[in-house]
């Protein structure tokens, strides 16, 4: 009987593994270069004018819309940090409101937790327009807020709240729903995977439930929570559907600028400029917290 | 909200999806038919200019005739126009019935959100059969290169367009497009809120008094509205000083705007629940306002209306050409003009058409029986911008102060 030596046998192992990892890598790999850097060299490409739309455009390299952009002369600077602060804003609140969730699904709710993840996503199988649709009947002038504070006799039916409807506020308000059940995910993940024992060695050795949260739960979950964090911040920043259907005058964002630039201005150059801005400041930032998530703790 | 009005929603939420699409594709797909065209111009080391039109004029000749065409005309046009997204049924029957009568042929439909969205995909490389821009964008349409004129020869129903309105589609002193719909721009009012006692001005867009009730429409048109309001002369092609002017002036009149409409339906569901009084308005919300029984005004300003016209071009390198004309002829046609009015309230370049599918009120409201009504003083026709990257630059700055 010949039997392989073992080094040999590793050998053809790793041989073999090595392939079925190029097999399996592949497919993503290529869609990923095809369906994103390819693009992206595209948009880089016009940012520098190296390519541009119109046959009569010469195509000569510039960094002219470059520098116009980053002097900070132009709106599109405040107009950046008004996004990143009203994107922030709506992580933090996401993860606020979706740790409870997360928490309760994996460590309280025990058989039924995955009926229950089921039903928190459901509304994922409505079109996302009908449901931002869906809060302008909420929130509008004899929307449902305004007519509960109306037969309450909270506020005169001549002077219902307007910024509930197409303020930043609002946008806010849609970005934040439309979340936290996605945010819940990876939270969930975190905690579900946590080993229950050492709660347990947390309670025999006399700490307390809050105590137990603080010093064990959390801290083990964090890389969940800042994956999270970054499941909702990377989106939202370029975020532009929301605020134009819900952001009336005040609710334009960056995402928005990009859009137009593209479209009503015919500026791909520029447009291009502030789409690549924007993914470089996102690209740094998921340097950054890939220092914090490891992804093996959250698939976990 | 009764049925009517959900299936209204339900086309128009089909038509922001196809937008949101759209907007996707310009942006991934249309980088690389660009990039294309860019190497097959290097390649055949071609002198810069756009100067594709001459390419296309007197070929009649040398056309395989429509039985040798391909068919599945390409139609690159606004939601509802033919697509069935608000009337599946009257939309194909009015619009293209004659032309699926005389072709056999079914046209695919390609939307667009507005012109300057239309037309950005076009500039990057993408080609249909037949297009639908509006009247100020005509020109560059024609400098880019794309269209070619129309063999008007070929289009029995052209000698039932209004000639006035018609002359608006020549360039170079060709017919490169056909004028069929139009309408206005203009304030409309909820009476019984806002003062119509006064003279009629666009000034109501920017009254302190409605603060909060007002909206506006998301597009450099609030440049022209403004500017007519200012008394600039000449609102189609205002100097930087002008715009600065203008730019300012929205700046500080945006705080008692509620919100900017993309679409002409969200100012609708708005109007008729009262969050706003006043607003810039198509013919259609001035319909809707009429059916519903509303005490309403559609504001004849004292700078005059905006005027429309919107009309149909012939791509450059169609292989549908015959094709394209039957379908023209289709929309000329005074069954497509009275589809138009009744139920969407616009005009039609038809003279034809007969008024009474509409009520007096909205005959009245829209000056449908006054010839005079698309000219000076009454109306200011929409037209070509020279400087639009320009304006468009100032109005990214009103949207983001």
């Amino acid at each position: 009987m010949a039997t392989l030596e073992p080094a040999v046998a590793r050998r053809r192992w790793r041989r073999h593994d090595r392939g079925v990892t190029a097999a399996l890598l592949s497919p993503p790999l290529l869609w990923l270069l095809l369906f994103f850097i390819v693009p992206v060299g595209f948009i880089a490409a016009y940012s520098v004018g190296a390519i541009s739309i119109f046959p009569t455009d010469a195509g000569v390299v510039s960094f002219e819309d470059w520098a116009r952009f980053l002097s900070g002369d132009t709106i599109y600077t405040g107009l950046f940090w008004k996004s990143v602060r009203m994107s922030l804003t709506v992580s933090v609140v996401v993860v606020i409101l979706a740790y409870p969730v997360g928490y309760f699904l994996a460590l309280c709710a025990s058989k039924r937790k995955y009926v229950l993840l089921l039903m928190i996503i459901a509304p994922f199988l409505t079109s996302y327009l009908l449901r931002v649709l869906a809060w302008k009947v909420i929130l509008g002038d004899s929307g449902v807020v305004n007519s509960l504070l109306f037969s309450l006799n909270l506020r005169s039916s001549d002077d219902p709240i307007q910024w509930l409807l197409y303020s930043q506020f609002t946008v806010m308000v849609v970005l934040v729903y439309v979340w936290v059940p996605f945010v819940a995910l990876p939270i969930f993940a975190s905690l579900d995977g946590l080993d229950r024992s050492l709660l347990e060695a947390a309670g025999d050795l006399g700490a307390g439930r809050l105590k137990t949260f603080w010093r064990v739960t959390l801290p083990l979950s964090l890389p969940g929570v800042v994956a999270a964090f970054v499941f909702v911040f990377v989106p939202t920043i370029g975020e532009f559907v929301t605020p134009l259907l819900v952001g009336g005058t005040s609710g334009y964002m960056y995402g928005n600028a990009i859009q137009d630039a593209f479209t009503r201005g015919i500026d791909w150059q520029f447009g291009s400029v502030l789409a690549m801005f924007l993914l470089l400041v996102v690209a740094g930032l998921m340097l950054l917290f890939g220092r914090f998530v490891q992804v093996r703790s959250v698939a976990a | 909200m009764n049925e009517n009005e959900l299936d209204r929603i339900f086309a128009q939420n089909t038509d922001r999806r196809g937008f949101i699409k759209l907007a996707g594709m310009t942006t991934a797909g249309a980088a690389l038919l660009a990039a294309c065209r860019q190497a097959e111009e290097t390649g055949s080391g071609g002198g810069g200019g756009a100067t594709g039109a001459t390419s296309a004029t007197g070929a009649t000749a040398t056309r395989p005739a429509m039985s040798e065409e391909p068919g599945g005309l390409q139609v690159f046009d606004w939601s509802g126009y033919g697509n069935g997204d608000y009337y599946p049924d009257e939309e194909k029957e009015y619009l293209w019935g004659q032309y699926l009568e005389r072709t056999g042929d079914t046209p695919e439909f390609v939307l667009f959100e507005n012109d300057d969205a239309g037309y950005t995909k076009v500039a990057a490389g993408t080609t249909y059969d037949v297009v639908h821009p509006c009247g100020y964008k005509y020109q560059d349409w024609v400098d880019l290169g794309a269209m070619q004129p129309w063999d008007t020869s070929l289009i029995p129903n052209f000698a039932n367009l209004s000639p006035n309105l018609v002359e608006s589609g020549v360039i170079d002193g060709q017919q490169y497009f056909i004028p069929l719909d139009w309408g206005f721009i203009a304030p409309l009012v909820n009476a019984d809120h806002v003062d119509t006692s006064e003279e009629d001005t666009m000034g109501v867009l920017f009254d302190e008094r409605y603060a909060g009730k007002i909206a506006w429409v998301d597009t450099l048109n609030m440049f022209h509205v403004a500017g007519l309001f200012l008394g600039i002369p000449d609102v189609y092609n205002m100097t930087d000083d002008e715009l600065i002017e203008v730019r300012d002036f929205l700046i500080s009149k945006k705080p008692l705007v509620r919100f900017l409409w993309s679409q002409s339906y969200d100012f609708w569901l708005s109007f008729k629940k009262e969050e706003v009084w006043a607003g810039y308005s198509w013919p259609d919300t001035v319909g809707y306002a009429e059916a519903k029984g509303m005490n309403y005004k559609y504001l004849q300003p004292k700078e005059g209306r905006i005027s429309w016209v919107c009309g149909m071009g012939l791509f450059a390198d169609t292989a549908n050409y015959f094709h394209a004309h039957e379908y023209v002829d289709s929309w000329s046609s005074t069954k497509a003009a009275e589809f138009l009015l009744a139920y969407y309230y616009y005009g039609h370049t038809n003279t034809q058409v007969d008024l009474s599918v509409v009520s007096p009120g909205i005959v009245e409201a829209l000056s449908l029986d006054d010839p005079t009504a698309l000219e000076p003083p009454l109306a200011i026709p929409e037209s070509y911008m020279p400087r639009r990257d320009v304006y468009a630059q100032y109005w990214a700055e009103v949207l983001a102060s």
